[in-house]
């Protein structure tokens, strides 16, 4: 065991190399999407099935080169502050400066950003193997397999970016694949329509990232002003030699580098009271700004990971191919808001004000996007209001400073809704592109391999007991239960009976979407009588997510030796990511921002709860739609009917949004900035003033062009002669 | 010994020159007639160069001389060329009745 144990933790190449070659993790994809872009059209379908496959195969492959590197506790990634250990990464030297200020263009790997290379490489190939069969009858095939490497590339890049500038353009690069992914068959207004509508969403979160990382910029250099006696590291360095590590890390990474921010972390808590001294931001408390930026970030996070306001985007993002669906709306893209604030998690747990937004913004989400997945009739419909709920979780594990668990959340979450996605994708595949569930049934039978790995995975997310998505999802709820808030102590029990309640939901909706999808008879609206299985390709990966979502489950298992202040054993994801949460670990013991209880023994008793919860609500959606309305008739009864309608309209947030944001904004548009500064202030005051000006000059100008030589020579000399009576004037005494 | 005529003189003579010279060419209708006028500017022209020339001991001017006459002689022939053409295609070497550089 032990020898097992020392060969997966030595690592298999020269850890700095494998610094210094990270960028071909990014590299492969990104000439793959170049290829396919450029030359798809010329060496044909396979060849380009072959390019797009192959190069994230070979992208995932290095990443395991990476991850395994990284097991090992030799490995180390240089920073300013002393090496980083369990990581590798390099620095490529500066990427932009101006004045003092800097950018470095740098990759680090560390287990955080493992993990994630993991799931995006790994779940990537998968469903560019899937893609390449699902979209075997589109004629642009090209066009798609060079978006969806171009992808995979930026995501690769947001999670390997170690400063918050490189991260933005892995941020703005997956937001455009979308765009260019939902926005695929743009031919159909609609669908081009869903496209602009989550770039849109997503550029008001874009601009909140922005503006964090300003004034992140801002508050970095005001504290590397303040006193040496804030850098005091407690008795491991003298005060003025961290200040000055400090005040240099920050000339050699620039202010952005998330190393520095790290370090930042460490000297914030004795500021938190503080007035700002100088800078733009003078006067202002450090605390106030710290939470203001984690606040804006959650906005950008709002934004990518469709949370409360900004979640509109997600459903209607539905419109791309299912394997776009599966691939960014599920898996990857949607949770590197989940990410950021994995990979900032030392700023997060200084500001308790805005954990209790980020947790009260995530278990509101959970419970909106559930209520409204109850009564959807689209299957991917159904499925995209469940990644929603189920990002509201992650972000409710984030609120709650359980951050493993969020993560681990976001790696099962990646599993099990991208086999449900893909699922989704076989069963309209079979069917003849149908997708509304009230028109499929009885394809238990008929697509044995989809509906066995669709119910393993339904049965992943509704939270059963030997389940991954139990274990990842009770860790959130438990962490939201034991933990309390300075100041703010009823967030999160208050979020915690939401995510309790949202369980319960979650377990409802899903049962019901399997019910009218697989169980009962077949509709009689079908479109086709007999569906038919997909080919191995499309439920290969289907096995392995399957596969995948039950034995992500020993991560959530608390095989690890004990905390080493609670007699609580670690589980293996919490061990696994101790390294990236080290930080702010000791800050939330040193600060007591947030007061963190652990168990001792097993939690029995919430395991219990959470088993009771899925199998109750799950078994009342089964009985429901299995036994009382066999018919699918709809129920009628007054509360209940109002309900259905509300929840079917989807609350008529969409419709809010239009009437309270959209049209104002469309009649300010066509209004002022159309009619009064285009049309008339650009169009007619400047260009036909301009147009005016020079014509009514020209019609006086035009009488001195007689075509009279003698009159043009009279005028040079009568020129010439005031000319000559200036000269002699001036040269006079 | 003849007297030496002081610098100034020639000067004059040429300021004459060329102010007949200009108002020759501003007020004539008769194209050869502004054209003998330009002449007479040129040579005032000439005229002002050899004075300095003589006054300064310099032969910068009388190279200066020679290149305005040689000038003269090809814008002449040119001027030539042009007044015929213009007489070929209107009959006329009337300034008046050519007026065709305008809007």
């Amino acid at each position: 065991m032990s020898q097992i144990t020392t060969f997966f933790q030595t690592a298999p190449v020269n850890p700095q190399q494998a610094g210094q070659a990270l960028w071909l993790i990014i590299a492969l994809p990104l000439l793959g999407a170049l290829t396919c872009g450029v030359l798809g059209k010329i060496i044909g379908r396979a060849n380009v099935h072959l390019v797009a496959v192959g190069s994230v195969l070979g992208s995932f492959l290095l990443s395991l080169l990476v991850f395994w590197t990284i097991n090992d506790f030799n490995a180390w990634a240089p920073s300013p502050f002393g090496p980083v250990n369990y990581a590798v990464g390099a620095d490529y030297g500066t990427w932009f400066a101006a004045g003092a200020f800097r950018v470095n263009l740098g990759l680090t790997a560390d287990h955080l950003s493992g993990t994630m290379l993991l799931v995006i490489t790994g779940v990537g190939f998968l469903i560019h193997l899937y893609a390449t069969e699902y979209m075997s009858h589109d004629a642009g095939y090209w066009r798609f397999f060079s978006y969806l490497n171009l992808f995979i590339a930026a995501m690769l890049t947001l999670v390997l970016a170690d400063s918050m500038p490189l991260m933005f353009v892995g941020w703005e690069g997956v937001g455009l694949c979308s765009y260019l992914l939902i926005g695929y068959w743009y031919d159909d207004p609609a669908k081009a329509q869903a496209g602009k509508k989550a770039f849109i969403t997503n550029r008001i979160g874009d601009f909140g990232f922005l503006l964090a990382a300003f004034l992140t910029v801002l508050l970095v250099d005001a504290l590397a002003k303040t006193p040496v006696t804030n850098f005091d590291h407690g008795g491991r360095m003298d005060a003025a030699t961290a200040a000055k590590r400090f005040g240099d890390g920050v000339q050699a990474k620039g202010p952005l580098a998330f190393s520095v921010l790290e370090e930042a972390s460490n000297a914030l808590p004795r500021v938190l009271q503080q007035d700002i001294q100088t800078g733009p931001l003078k006067g202002h408390l450090y605390g106030s700004m710290l939470t203001l930026i984690v606040l804006l970030l959650m906005l950008g996070a709002a934004g990518k990971s469709a949370q409360i306001p900004l979640y509109v985007w997600l459903p209607d993002a539905m419109a791309g191919p299912t394997p776009v669906s599966a691939l960014i709306h599920a898996a990857t893209m949607v949770t590197s808001g989940v990410y950021l604030f994995c990979r900032v998690s030392y700023l997060v747990v200084l500001s308790p004000k805005a954990m209790a937004v980020i947790a009260l913004i995530g278990a509101s989400t959970a419970m909106v996007a559930a209520l409204i997945a109850f009564s959807q009739k689209g299957l991917k419909k159904v499925l995209a209001y469940s990644t929603v709920s189920q990002l509201g979780f992650m972000f409710l594990g984030i609120g709650s400073g359980i951050f493993w668990a969020a993560l681990l959340h976001v790696v099962t979450h990646a599993f099990f809704k991208a086999c449900l996605f893909l699922g989704a994708g076989s069963v309209m595949h079979g069917n003849a592109d149908e997708e509304d569930i009230t028109k499929l049934g009885g394809l238990r039978k008929e697509m044995p391999w989809t509906w066995a790995t669709f119910l393993v995975a339904t049965l992943a997310i509704t939270g059963i007991l030997p389940l991954s998505g139990f274990f990842s999802k009770d860790a959130i709820l438990d962490a939201a239960a034991n933990n309390k808030l300075e100041h703010l102590e009823w967030v999160l029990p208050l979020a915690w009976g939401m995510g309790l309640l949202t369980a319960a939901f979650t377990a409802f909706y899903m049962i019901r979407l399997y019910v009218l999808t697989f169980e009962g008879e077949r509709s009689k609206d079908a479109k086709v009588p007999q569906a038919h299985e997909s080919s191995p390709v499309i439920t290969g990966p289907l096995v392995v997510l399957a596969v995948l979502s039950v034995v992500a489950l020993v991560h959530g298992l608390p095989i690890m030796h004990p905390y080493y202040d609670s007699g609580a054993r670690q589980t293996l994801m919490e061990n696994f990511l101790d390294p990236v949460f080290r930080t702010a670990n000791d800050l939330v013991r040193s600060t007591r921002y947030i007061e963190i209880e652990k168990e001792e023994h097993l939690p029995w008793l919430a395991w219990g709860r959470a088993w009771i919860i899925a199998l109750g609500a799950g078994g009342l959606a089964w009985w429901m739609y299995r036994s009382f309305f066999p018919g699918r008739k709809p129920a009628t009864s007054g509360a209940l009917a109002f309900f259905k309608k509300l929840s079917f309209n989807k609350f008529y947030v969409d419709e809010a949004y239009e009437l309270l944001f959209i049209r104002p904004t469309k009649w300010i548009s066509t209004n002022v900035l159309y009619k009064v500064v285009d049309a008339f202030l650009i169009d007619k005051v400047a260009v036909g003033g301009t147009a005016w000006v020079t014509a009514r000059v020209g019609s006086i100008l035009r009488y001195f062009q007689s075509g009279d030589a003698q009159a043009y020579a009279a005028m040079m000399a009568l020129a010439l002669a005031g000319g000559l009576v200036w000269a002699v004037l001036k040269v006079m005494p | 010994m003849t007297p030496i005529v002081p610098t100034a003189n020639y000067l004059l003579l040429a300021a004459v020159l060329f102010c007949i010279g200009m108002l020759g060419v501003l007020v004539r209708r008769n194209a050869l007639v502004v054209f003998m006028c330009i002449e007479l500017m040129l040579n005032a022209a000439n005229l002002t160069f050899l004075a300095f020339a003589r006054e300064l001991g310099d032969a910068t001017g009388h190279i200066s001389a020679f290149f305005i006459i040689a000038v003269a002689a090809a814008e002449a022939s040119v001027g030539l060329a042009i007044v015929i053409a213009v007489f070929r295609s209107r009959g006329s070497v009337n300034i008046d009745d050519i007026q065709a550089m305008k809007h």
